[in-house]
């Protein structure tokens, strides 16, 4: 498994990608949307959230995300 | 000024599988220079049903990306440092091959925009695509590595030698 950016989240990423890939070919590839693994995403998310304002990249990330370049693409749908 | 790469490449695993691979894709040994991967957001979306995420990725020497998919798996990788020297847009679309419902097609299509003027956009921008070309043959065979340790798994589930 990959690392993550701030390697005191590196446990809690394990954690959080064992129960998506699970998710995603169990559940949601045979079409049970319901979401799983929240609470630990939440856990992981923010220690993500702070290795990034840490690193100092927060205000790049911000603005690369102010646009939804799939807003167009789901609508053709 | 904008230069454009497009590629299709059929990958002989179905769609499920691809697109597990495709979460799956890094550490592979085609990939030493991905540092970290880190999903920042994720859910699905109760309209659509589509799955929206967006990822971190910390790339050595080069540039962090960051990408989202949706359903039929639409997938777009930018670069977010270095964006006013070159920006490189890479939108890829993972569809069920129409012709082997076993088989999954990847359309690529790259846009590599430069501002960086005195008459070096021309240049930079084909950097960006010779660039792009080689690195996406070596994302073809990370896929294809994790893809061939997918079915692996898979194989040895089936005969009951694993209990995962």
């Amino acid at each position: 498994m990959s690392q993550s950016i701030g390697r005191s989240c590196d446990e809690l990423k394990k954690e959080y990608d064992t129960c998506f890939n699970k998710w995603y070919s169990e559940k949601f590839l045979k079409g049970d949307l319901r979401p799983e693994c929240e609470e630990i995403f939440k856990q992981y998310r923010d220690c993500v959230l702070n290795a990034v304002k840490n690193k100092k990249i927060d205000k790049l990330l911000g603005e690369a995300r102010k646009d939804d370049p799939f807003s167009s693409v789901t609508e053709n749908k | 000024m904008v230069k454009i790469f497009q590629h299709t490449f059929k990958y002989e695993y179905n769609w499920d599988s691809v697109t597990l691979a495709f979460w799956l894709r890094y550490p592979n040994p085609f990939a030493s220079h991905v540092e970290s991967v880190d999903v920042i957001d994720r859910y699905v979306d109760p309209n659509t049903g589509v799955l929206r995420t967006t990822r971190l990725i910390l790339k050595r020497g080069v540039l962090p990306k960051w990408g989202r998919g949706t359903q039929t798996m639409i997938t777009l990788t930018k670069n977010i440092t270095h964006a006013r020297l070159m920006q490189v847009e890479e939108w890829q679309t993972f569809r069920v091959d129409p012709n082997n419902r076993e088989f999954t097609q990847v359309k690529t299509e790259a846009r590599v925009i430069s501002n960086f003027g005195w008459g070096l956009t021309d240049r930079v921008e084909g950097f960006g695509i010779k660039k792009f070309a080689d690195s996406a043959t070596k994302s073809r065979k990370g896929m294809s590595h994790v893809l061939e340790m997918i079915r692996e798994k898979q194989l040895l589930r089936g005969r009951g030698f694993l209990t995962t």
